[in-house]
C-alpha cells in the first residue's frame, strides 16, 4: 500500500512537474507597442528595436549597466581617427544554418547607410544613426574596417542599434520580404508575428551564445517568448496581476504600489536616458534676462515634485545629462528653492510685480506641469498650464532659428546611448533640432563640435564637463529630472533586468 | 428599390468619397507636426540626411502636388505605403480588418439580442421595476465612458476571478491557420470546439464594451417604438378579435415596433467602428481602430487617408443598407 501510495505520489509530482516545466517555458511580455516591421534596417522606432533585438544579434551590444561589448564582433579598435577594424567571430550561425560572414556584416552595415540601398530608390531611415560612415572593407576572412568621413567617437555606441542580416537571405526575400521574415543570428527565431497583436519567438537552439563579456555565453533559457501588444497601462498592470504576462513595460506610477503588494509581482526600475526641463524661450524679451531665468530656477521645488508626484521614481539633475552619462559635471552649481529670492532677482530685473506667463505641456504630464505652475505661481511668475498634442509643440518650440514664439516649456529629451553628442548637441547647439530654447552661446558651441570629434576619452570628457558648467551658469533650460524607467514582473522570472536604454533583452530571462 | 435607383445611389458615392479624400488630405497636412521630425525623434540629425528622409516620404513636394498623385493613385487602388511599416498601406489596412469586422458583429448581436427582448418587456411592463431598471440601464450605457467600463470589467472578470483573458484575439496554443481570418468562423471550420471557446472568452469583454452604449440607445428605440405601435388601434382591434396577447405582441406589434430599430441599428453599427478606437487600446485588440489612432498621433498621412475613406464607404454603405432594409420592411416607404 505504501509503495502504491509513493508511486501515486512520484507521478503526481512528475506530472505536475511537467506541467510546470511545460507552461514554465513561455515567458510573455506585455508590451505598449507593435513592431512596425521585422526588418531590422527599415524602421524608426524604439518598440521595434526592442523587438527585433531579441531576434537578430548586432555587431556591438550593451549589458545592463550599458557598457558596450563585441557580440558578433570578437573585438573591435580604432586604428586611426576615422576607421576602425571590428573582427567577427567564426561559427556563428542564421536561424536557416547558413554561416554568418564577413560579407553578412559588411552587407549589413552597407544597406544601412548607402544611399538607395534598401531598392527602389530608398535609403534605410536609420542612416542618420551610422553618422559619418562612408564605406566598409574587407581586410580578411574574418575582419572588416569602417571607415569614416571624418572623426566621430560616438561609433561603438551606436552600433548596437543596428542587427547583422544574412546577405543571402535579404537578397532572396527582398526589402518587402524583410518586413515579415526573418533570418537573424539572435537567441530567438521567429514563430509568428499576430499583427497588432502578439510576436511569438522560439528559442534557437544553435545560438553562439552572444556576447562573450555577459556570461552565461549560451542558448536562451526559456523556451518560447510572446511580445504581448497591449497600449492602455492600466490593462498591461491588470495583464500582469491575472498572471497573462510576465514583464510589463512603462507601469505607471499610480500603480507601482498594486504591483508591489500583489504577492506574485514586483517592480523593478532603471534610471532612464531621458532627461527633463523647462524650456525658457531665450529670444524673448523676458528671458533674455538671466536674471528672469535664474528667479524660475530658483522658484522650482524639484524635490518636492519628484517625491510628490513622481513618487520618488526620478532623480533631479542641474545639467542637461544624467548623472550616469559619459562626461558628467558632478560638481554643477545647485538652484536652490528659495521663492523669496526667486522675487528679489525678478525685482532686480525690473518686475517688482512679478511676471505673468504661459507655460506649454503635453497631456501625459499636464499633473507635473500644474504642480510646476503653482510654485512659480508663488514665486511672483503667475503661470497659466496650455496643453497641446507632442507633435504641434515641437514644431513650436523646436524651430532651429526660425522664429520663436512661447515663454515656458516643459519637454525632454531621449539619450538612447548616454553620450553627450545626442542630447547636449542638439539641445543646446545653436539652431540645433532640439534647441527649444533657443540657447547661443559661441563657446558651448565650440566645446560641442570639439567634443564631437575629440578621439582622446579624458579630454573628451572634460570638453563636455566644461560645456556643461557653462550651461548651468547661463540657465537657458531649468533641469529638473531624469525619472526611472518602471516595470512590472512577475516572482516567476529570473535572470532578467531592466536596461537604462529600454531594451528588454530576454536571451538570459527565466521562468520558475 | 428598382436597380436604376441602387446604380444612382452608388454613384453618390464618387462625389461623397472625392470631398472625403480632400477634406482629409487637407485636414492631415495643416494640421501642426511633421512626421520625418517625429520619426527622428530625439536623435542627432544632419540637414541633408533630414531632407532625404524627407525625399524618400515624397514630403518635400508642394501639397497640390502630393494630392495630385495621392489621388491618381487612389483611383488604381494603390494608396501609398505607410511611412511607418513600409508597406502598401492596403496591405497594413486589410490585414487589420477582420479583427475589427468580428469584434463590430459581435458587438452588434449581442447589442441586439439584449437590447430588443429588454425594449419589448419594458414597453409592455410600463412603469413596473423591469422598466424602470431598463431606463437607468439605458443612461448608463450612453453615459458610461469605454475606457472606464472597460478597465472595470478586465478588473473584475480577468483580474479579480481569473475567468477571461485581458487581451489578443486567442492564446498561442489555440491558434489556428486561417481560412477566413475571423477566428469564430475559423476555429469552428477546423473542428476545433476548444480553440473556438478560447476565441470567445477573448471575445467576449471588449464586445461587451463596445456594445454597452449601442445596447442602451436601441433598448430605448425599441422600447418608445413598441409603446407608440400597442397604442394602434389595429393593436386594440387584434386583441378584441380574442387573439392571444402573444400573438398580437409578436405576429402583430413587434414586427412594425422593429422598424426604427433596424434603422438606428443600421446607422449606429457606424459609431460601433468608431468606438473601435478606444476599446481595441484598452484589450490590445489587433484591429484597425488603434492602428488608426496610432498613426495619427505620428503623422503617418498615407495610412490615416486611406482609412479614413474606408470609413467613409463604410458609413455610407450602412446607410444605404438602412434604407434597403426599411424598405423592406414597411413598404409603404419608397425610395
Amino acid at each position: 500500500m505504501t509503495m502504491f501510495k509513493k508511486a501515486i505520489a512520484t507521478s503526481a509530482m512528475l506530472l505536475m512537474t511537467a506541467g510546470a516545466s511545460l507552461s514554465a517555458q513561455e515567458l510573455r511580455i506585455g508590451f505598449s507597442r507593435d513592431a512596425d516591421t521585422l526588418d531590422p534596417a527599415n524602421h524608426r522606432n524604439r518598440e521595434t528595436q526592442t523587438i527585433i533585438r531579441n531576434i537578430y544579434d548586432g555587431i556591438l551590444t550593451r549589458d545592463s549597466s550599458m557598457n558596450i561589448h563585441a557580440e558578433i564582433a570578437e573585438s573591435y579598435r580604432q586604428v586611426s581617427p576615422t576607421e576602425y577594424d571590428f573582427v567577427i567571430r567564426q561559427g556563428i550561425t542564421f536561424h536557416d544554418g547558413s554561416e554568418l560572414t564577413v560579407e553578412d556584416v559588411k552587407f549589413t552595415l552597407e544597406r544601412l547607410f548607402k544611399e538607395g540601398a534598401m531598392g527602389n530608390g530608398q535609403t534605410s531611415p536609420r542612416a542618420s544613426l551610422l553618422g559619418p560612415m562612408e564605406s566598409v572593407e574587407i581586410l580578411d576572412d574574418n575582419t572588416l574596417r569602417v571607415h569614416l568621413s571624418e572623426p566621430w567617437p560616438l561609433l561603438p555606441a551606436m552600433l548596437p542599434f543596428q542587427e547583422v542580416v544574412s546577405k543571402a537571405f535579404v537578397e532572396r526575400v527582398g526589402t518587402s520580404g524583410m518586413a515579415s521574415q526573418v533570418n537573424g543570428a539572435g537567441p530567438f527565431k521567429l514563430v509568428r508575428w499576430n499583427r497588432g497583436e502578439s510576436v511569438i519567438m522560439e528559442r534557437f537552439d544553435d545560438y553562439y551564445g552572444g556576447a562573450a563579456g555577459i556570461p552565461p555565453v549560451e542558448t536562451a533559457c526559456v523556451e518560447r517568448v510572446i511580445f504581448q501588444v497591449i497600449p492602455e497601462s492600466a490593462s498591461r498592470v491588470a495583464a500582469l496581476l491575472s498572471g497573462d504576462v510576465h514583464i510589463i513595460s512603462e507601469l505607471p506610477t499610480f500603480s507601482v504600489n498594486q504591483v508591489r503588494n500583489n504577492p506574485n509581482t514586483d517592480v523593478m526600475t532603471v534610471n532612464g536616458t531621458r532627461s527633463f526641463f523647462i524650456a525658457m524661450n531665450n529670444e524673448s524679451d523676458l528671458f533674455s534676462d538671466l536674471k528672469v531665468r535664474q528667479a524660475v530656477a530658483h522658484a522650482i521645488n524639484k524635490d518636492l515634485i519628484v517625491d510628490r508626484i513622481l513618487d520618488g521614481y526620478a532623480t533631479s539633475i542641474d545639467g542637461i545629462l544624467s548623472p550616469d552619462a559619459f562626461g558628467k559635471n558632478h560638481d554643477l552649481p545647485t538652484y536652490d528653492y528659495d521663492p523669496a529670492k526667486a522675487r528679489a532677482l525678478l525685482a532686480e530685473a525690473g518686475y517688482p510685480d512679478g511676471i505673468e506667463v504661459t507655460m506649454d505641456v503635453e497631456g501625459a504630464f499636464r499633473d507635473t506641469a500644474e504642480a510646476i505652475a503653482s510654485l512659480l505661481t508663488n514665486a511672483g511668475i503667475r503661470t497659466r498650464v496650455a496643453v497641446s498634442e507632442g507633435a504641434i509643440l515641437t514644431q513650436k518650440w523646436r524651430t532651429q532659428g526660425g522664429e520663436k514664439s512661447g515663454d515656458l516649456y516643459f519637454s525632454s529629451w531621449g539619450n538612447g546611448s548616454l553620450d553627450p553628442h545626442d542630447i547636449f548637441v542638439p539641445t543646446h547647439r545653436t539652431n540645433d533640432r532640439g534647441n527649444s530654447a533657443g540657447y547661443a552661446n559661441p563657446r558651448v558651441d565650440e566645446l560641442l563640435d570639439a567634443g564631437a570629434a575629440e578621439l582622446d576619452v579624458e579630454r573628451r570628457a572634460a570638453i563636455y564637463r566644461e560645456a556643461e558648467a557653462i550651461a548651468a551658469a547661463d540657465v537657458p533650460y531649468v533641469y529638473l529630472w531624469v525619472p526611472q524607467d518602471i516595470y512590472g514582473v512577475s516572482n516567476r522570472v529570473s535572470g532578467w533586468s531592466p536596461s537604462p536604454d529600454s531594451r528588454i533583452n530576454l536571451h538570459n530571462a527565466c521562468l520558475n | 428599390m428598382s436597380l436604376t435607383r441602387v446604380i444612382e445611389r452608388l454613384l453618390q458615392l464618387i462625389p461623397v468619397l472625392l470631398g472625403v479624400s480632400l477634406i482629409v488630405f487637407i485636414m492631415m497636412a495643416f494640421t501642426p507636426g511633421d512626421p520625418v521630425d517625429i520619426m527622428i525623434g530625439d536623435q542627432n540629425v544632419s540637414a541633408e540626411q533630414e531632407a532625404a528622409m524627407r525625399r524618400d516620404l515624397g514630403l518635400d513636394r508642394p501639397i497640390h502636388e502630393r494630392y495630385v498623385i495621392f489621388l491618381g493613385n487612389a483611383v488604381q487602388g494603390d494608396f501609398g505605403q505607410s511611412f511607418y511599416h513600409r508597406r502598401p498601406v492596403s496591405e497594413v489596412i486589410v490585414e487589420r480588418l477582420p479583427a475589427t469586422i468580428e469584434l463590430t458583429l459581435v458587438a452588434l448581436l449581442i447589442a441586439l439580442f439584449t437590447s430588443i427582448p429588454l425594449g419589448v418587456i419594458a414597453a409592455i411592463k410600463k412603469n413596473s421595476w423591469i422598466d424602470r431598471s431598463a431606463t437607468v440601464f439605458s443612461l448608463l450605457g450612453v453615459s458610461l465612458p469605454g475606457f472606464w467600463f472597460g478597465i472595470l470589467l478586465l478588473m473584475v472578470f480577468a483580474v479579480h476571478f481569473n475567468l477571461l483573458p485581458v487581451s489578443g484575439r486567442i492564446s498561442y496554443s489555440n491558434q489556428v491557420e486561417p481560412i477566413t481570418h475571423f477566428l469564430l468562423i475559423d476555429t469552428l471550420l477546423r473542428g476545433r470546439l476548444d480553440a473556438f471557446w478560447e476565441a470567445l472568452k477573448h471575445i467576449l469583454l471588449p464586445a461587451i464594451t463596445l456594445g454597452l452604449p449601442m445596447t442602451a440607445i436601441l433598448t430605448r428605440v425599441t422600447r418608445t417604438s413598441m409603446l407608440e405601435v400597442l397604442r394602434q388601434d389595429y393593436v386594440t382591434f387584434a386583441e378584441a378579435k380574442g387573439l392571444s396577447r402573444r400573438k398580437v405582441m409578436f405576429r402583430h406589434a413587434l414586427k412594425n415596433a422593429l422598424i426604427p430599430t433596424v434603422s438606428v441599428a443600421a446607422i449606429e453599427t457606424g459609431s460601433l467602428l468608431g468606438g473601435n478606437m478606444i476599446v481595441e487600446t484598452v484589450f490590445g485588440w489587433p484591429g484597425l481602430g488603434r492602428l488608426v489612432v496610432e498613426s495619427i498621433f505620428v503623422r503617418n498621412y498615407p495610412l490615416v487617408q486611406a482609412a479614413v475613406l474606408f470609413y467613409a464607404v463604410t458609413y455610407v454603405m450602412l446607410n444605404f443598407t438602412a434604407d434597403i432594409l426599411y424598405t423592406k420592411l414597411n413598404p409603404r416607404v419608397k425610395l
